[in-house]
Formats: C-alpha cells, sequence, structure tokens
C-alpha cells in the first residue's frame, strides 16, 4: 500500500514536472533546428529530446541577419537597468524621509502615497499616455522612463524597513561629521544591501518584461525595448519560420534565466517577502 | 522623544522634504495628473488628432458605456477570465506547493520544474504557446492525436480561446503562487500534525483542519492579488489573438487600449478608464471586506 501510494505521487510529480517542462525543452531544441526538421519531428520523441546530428545554429544565423535582436536586448537591458537604479535612489530616500523625519504634514504625505497604492497603474495607462504625449515626449527615452521610476509601494516598502533601524546608530555617525545624506550613505544603505538587491531584482524583471507601456510609449524600432520587438517580429511577418521564432524566445529568456541563477535567493525572499505582509 | 512632537526642527523639515522631493514630483506628474485628466476628458468627446475641437458633452460617454455592445462583452469576457483562472491558478500552486513540501528525493528538480516558467516573459509565453497551439502544425495537437484524442481548433475558436487563454495563464503563473503557499506551510506547527497524527486523523482530515486554516492569511492575500491583476489582462489577448476571434477575448483593459490609443478616441476611452478604474478599487475593497468578515 505505501509503495503503491509513492509511485502514485513519483508519476503525479513527474508528469506535473513533464506539463511545465515541455514547452520549454521544445522552445530552446527547435531553434536549433530548421523548420522541416521541427515539422518533421513534431509527433516523435524528438520533439522533446535533443537528435544532435539534426541541430544547427542556422537559425541564430539567420535571425540576427533579418532583425537586429541585440539592439533590442541592449535597449531593454539600459531601461531596466536606469529604472532600477533611479527607482533605489528615488524611492529608498522617500522612504527614509518618512521613516525617519518629523515635520509638517507627514501625515498627508503618507496617506496621499497609500491612496495611490490602490490605484491600479495599468487602469490609467491611457492618460499616463496623454500627459506624456502632451508633453512631447513619446518616442523618448526620458518619456518611457520617468513615469515608472517613483513606485509607492517600494517607497513604502523602504519605510517599513528603515523604521526598524536604531536612530542612536544614525546620532552617532553625525556626532562623527555626517550629515543626514551622508550617514544615510554611509551606514543605513549598507545594512539594507538585502532588501535594495531584492527590490532591485524584482524591478529589473518587471522592466524587462514590461509589454503595454512600451507598445503604447515607443514606435520606433531603434529604441524599441525586446518584449515589443520579439511581438513586431511575430505579427509583422505571420510567416516567419518556426525556428527563428523559437531563436528570438530563446535569447530573450537566457539573460533572465542567469539572473535566476546568480539571484535565486533574492527573488524567492522578494516573492515570499510580499505574500507573507 | 516626545518633546519632538511638538515643534519642528528647521533643518530637519528641509532635510526630509529634500529626501521627498522626487517622489512626489514624479508620482504627482505620472500618476494624479493622469488620474485627473481621466476626469476631465471622460465628459468631453476629445479625439487626439482635433486637440482644439473637444466639447463637453456631460455625460453621454458614460450612456454609450451602458448601451455598448463590444464593452459588455469584454467586461463579461473578463469577468469569465477572472472566475476561472483565481481558482484554477491558486488551486495548482496549493497542489504544487504540498508536493514539493514533502521531504523527498527529486524535491528540488520538482520544485525547479515547477517554477521555470517563471523565466519567460508574457510576451514569450504568449507567442511559444500561440506556436505551440496552432491547430493543423502545433505541438499540441499532435500530442493529443498522439494519446488518441481528437484535435482541437482552440484560439482559433469563439468558446475555446479564453479558457486557452485561462489555462496558459494559470500554467505561467502559478509556480510563484506556489513558492508563497510553500512557505505558508513550513510556517505551520508541525506539532499540530504529530498531535493530529496521535488522534488517528487521516491526511484529509489534517489538509481541512490543520493545513487550510493555517494558510489562510496566505490565501486572503493571494486571491486579493490574483483577482485585481486577472482584471488588468491584457497581454496574452492582445499578442495571442488580438481579442479576436469575434471579440470573444477582448479583455477591458484592450478595449480601453483599442479605443483609446489605436482609434486615438481620448474622450470616450477616459470615460472607460475612469469606470474600469473605480471598478477595480471596489473590487479590491469588496473581496478585502468579505474576508475580514470571515475571520470575525
Amino acid at each position: 500500500m505505501k509503495r503503491v501510494k509513492k509511485a502514485l505521487f513519483y508519476l503525479l510529480a513527474i508528469a506535473l514536472a513533464l506539463q511545465f517542462l515541455i514547452p520549454l525543452v521544445w522552445m530552446i531544441l527547435s531553434s536549433f533546428k530548421i523548420d522541416d526538421t521541427i515539422y518533421k519531428d513534431l509527433g516523435t520523441i524528438f520533439a522533446v529530446v535533443p537528435h544532435f546530428p539534426d541541430l544547427t545554429l542556422k537559425s541564430y544565423q539567420e535571425l540576427l541577419g533579418y532583425y537586429n535582436i541585440f539592439q533590442n536586448l541592449f535597449n531593454s537591458l539600459i531601461y531596466a537597468s536606469i529604472t532600477v537604479l533611479a527607482g533605489l535612489i528615488i524611492n529608498s530616500i522617500a522612504g527614509y524621509s518618512l521613516a525617519r523625519f518629523h515635520f509638517p504634514f507627514k501625515n498627508v504625505v503618507m496617506l496621499f502615497i497609500i491612496a495611490l497604492m490602490i490605484v491600479p497603474i495599468e487602469a490609467i495607462i491611457l492618460p499616463l499616455f496623454l500627459v506624456v504625449h502632451d508633453m512631447g515626449l513619446i518616442n523618448t527615452m526620458a518619456g518611457y522612463l520617468l513615469p515608472f521610476f517613483v513606485n509607492v509601494m517600494n517607497i513604502f516598502l523602504f519605510r517599513q524597513n528603515f523604521m526598524s533601524y536604531p536612530g542612536e546608530l544614525i546620532e552617532a555617525s553625525k556626532v562623527d561629521g555626517l550629515g543626514e545624506f551622508g550617514s544615510f550613505c554611509r551606514i543605513v544603505v549598507p545594512s539594507s544591501v538585502p532588501m535594495y538587491v531584492t527590490v532591485g531584482i524584482l524591478t529589473f524583471l518587471a522592466s524587462w518584461n514590461d509589454f503595454l507601456w512600451p507598445v503604447m510609449a515607443i514606435s520606433n524600432s531603434g529604441l524599441m525595448p525586446i518584449q515589443v520587438a520579439l511581438n513586431a517580429i511575430f505579427s509583422d511577418t505571420y510567416n516567419i519560420f518556426t525556428s527563428h521564432m523559437m531563436a528570438a524566445l530563446t535569447m530573450v529568456t537566457i539573460p533572465i534565466v542567469l539572473l535566476f541563477v546568480v539571484f535565486q535567493k533574492y527573488i524567492i525572499d522578494g516573492v515570499v517577502r510580499s505574500g507573507i505582509k | 522623544m516626545g518633546f519632538r512632537n511638538r515643534s519642528y526642527k528647521r533643518a530637519e523639515v528641509i532635510t526630509a522634504y529634500c529626501f521627498l522631493f522626487c517622489a512626489i514630483v514624479l508620482a504627482l506628474l505620472f500618476i494624479v495628473i493622469p488620474i485627473g485628466r481621466a476626469f476631465t476628458y471622460g465628459f468631453t468627446d476629445y479625439y487626439l488628432l482635433k486637440p482644439d475641437d473637444k466639447a463637453f458633452i456631460g455625460l453621454d460617454n458614460f450612456y454609450r458605456i451602458a448601451t455598448d455592445e463590444v464593452f459588455l462583452k469584454s467586461f463579461l469576457n473578463t469577468l469569465q477570465f477572472v472566475v476561472l483562472v483565481v481558482p484554477l491558478q491558486l488551486g495548482m500552486a496549493l497542489g504544487l506547493a504540498m508536493i514539493v513540501s514533502k521531504k523527498v528525493i527529486g524535491n528540488a528538480f520538482f520544485r525547479t520544474a515547477y517554477f521555470s516558467p517563471a523565466v519567460l516573459s508574457l510576451v514569450v509565453i504568449s507567442i511559444l504557446w500561440t506556436v505551440m497551439l496552432n491547430p493543423t502544425s502545433g505541438l499540441i495537437n499532435e500530442i493529443l492525436t498522439g494519446l488518441g484524442l481528437p484535435a482541437q481548433p482552440f484560439l482559433t475558436s469563439t468558446t475555446q480561446a479564453m479558457p486557452t487563454i485561462v489555462f496558459i495563464s494559470a500554467w505561467s503563473g502559478c509556480g510563484y503562487q506556489m513558492m508563497i503557499f510553500l512557505a505558508g506551510l513550513t510556517n505551520i506547527d508541525k506539532s499540530l500534525y504529530e498531535a493530529a497524527d496521535i488522534d488517528g486523523a487521516g491526511s484529509f482530515k489534517k489538509f481541512v483542519h490543520i493545513t487550510l486554516p493555517g494558510l489562510k492569511p496566505i490565501t486572503m492575500f493571494l486571491v486579493i492579488t490574483t483577482t485585481i491583476q486577472a482584471f488588468k489582462l491584457i497581454v496574452q489577448p492582445m499578442v495571442m489573438t488580438g481579442g479576436g476571434p469575434d471579440y470573444s477575448t477582448m479583455t477591458m483593459l484592450q478595449y480601453i487600449y483599442e479605443y483609446g490609443y489605436r482609434h486615438r478616441n481620448i474622450g470616450y476611452a477616459s470615460a472607460i478608464t475612469l469606470v474600469f478604474t473605480i471598478f477595480l478599487i471596489a473590487v479590491s475593497m469588496v473581496i478585502k471586506r468579505l474576508f475580514k468578515e470571515e475571520k470575525a
């Protein structure tokens, strides 16, 4: 009885694992084939098991000959990096200010932040587009990036984090001649590195994966981030080779896989923490 | 530090506002002003290409929403998506969390496998599945026919397109929530299970009386966030079906995008934006209230 139970458990667990892995494996393997091989293999085990003589880099070479994928990947990398950097600075000093200082209208500012937290940003994406349009910033990097530097949820998270920081340590550093900003940079930030890494990684992923805002804010192909470029490749030339498409999808996914491998602990921590609070 | 409550120190106030300056300016520009714009434009017939020609038309846009059949359809589609995806995705996430919480050989492999779609962006997921679901030459129909099952039209059918998007969304999203449930499971006091074992409770009883109550705060959080997230569905239908066939996968947010961005019909789309935003805020408040009542 116990053995049967165990066998059933493994059967279920493995079937579920296959269900998640097959699409991924098929995507990667197909990117190394030519279309004829992809469709010949479809009904066979070679759809998801590598058959090395059939694998080639041809689809990557051809794809990169037609489309400037590296430019789009580079754009996305720059956009995400700037958003992370600016977002961390702006949101963390705002959160720090709310956690540490005593000033008039502090309650009003807090209330304002909490009120904005319940506004679903995607829902107001059209009026946001109009505001950026009126500023003449559509199809510019500034217009694309500026609206997403501030993140009220992150301000709130940083505030919660800094609230628990002992004020005596900051006072002591001020005796040593550091100003408020100096003590923040030299004392508070270094002791909150995990928090910064977690928020930074989640911001990076959100920026890298974003689709709706870039579709609206950027139509110039030289400025396009990778997600929009992918969709353009997919829909513009409907007859694109499956192998080329899979090569493009694989190329977009590789940087994220690396990010997960390196920062796994922080990503899981960020996901879990957001769930438990 | 009580004395500080009465008087403000000038230097401190200046520093505080300097630190807040960027955040406040950006939030005003890119969150508060857009909300204001939605309010002012929602009552006009503003067409983006004729900015000088906008007239105040009172509640006309809102009357139009009430009788707009495609809007009603997109609302019902979105509702259908929410009602199906929230239980499916959270149910899958909880099931997967139960599996990987067992300390067995292969545990790390299963966890990685279940979490693996998390590395794919929504656009990648949408394109990959559209190719795999191709009715004539897709991998999925090939597997189905291989198992002796009939091939399906999937995204090309008005009745199957939305359920297909539901499945793909649950497939790609449940890994994250599995991690959250897993953290919740490990936080449940082990001695409760031991006590239940002594009392001779079966595994189903233990699940209902120990596991589920222990996961309640986390479940509440996940139901709220997943529901709100699901109401904002747009990327999958935009990439996979363009809202079709025959508007069967058009969602509310996509309708705003189509009218406001594609057709530049700002007045009407702003009115829908207002309705949609207020609706979402109301939904999250209602769910929170429901959970609170149940707790008390």
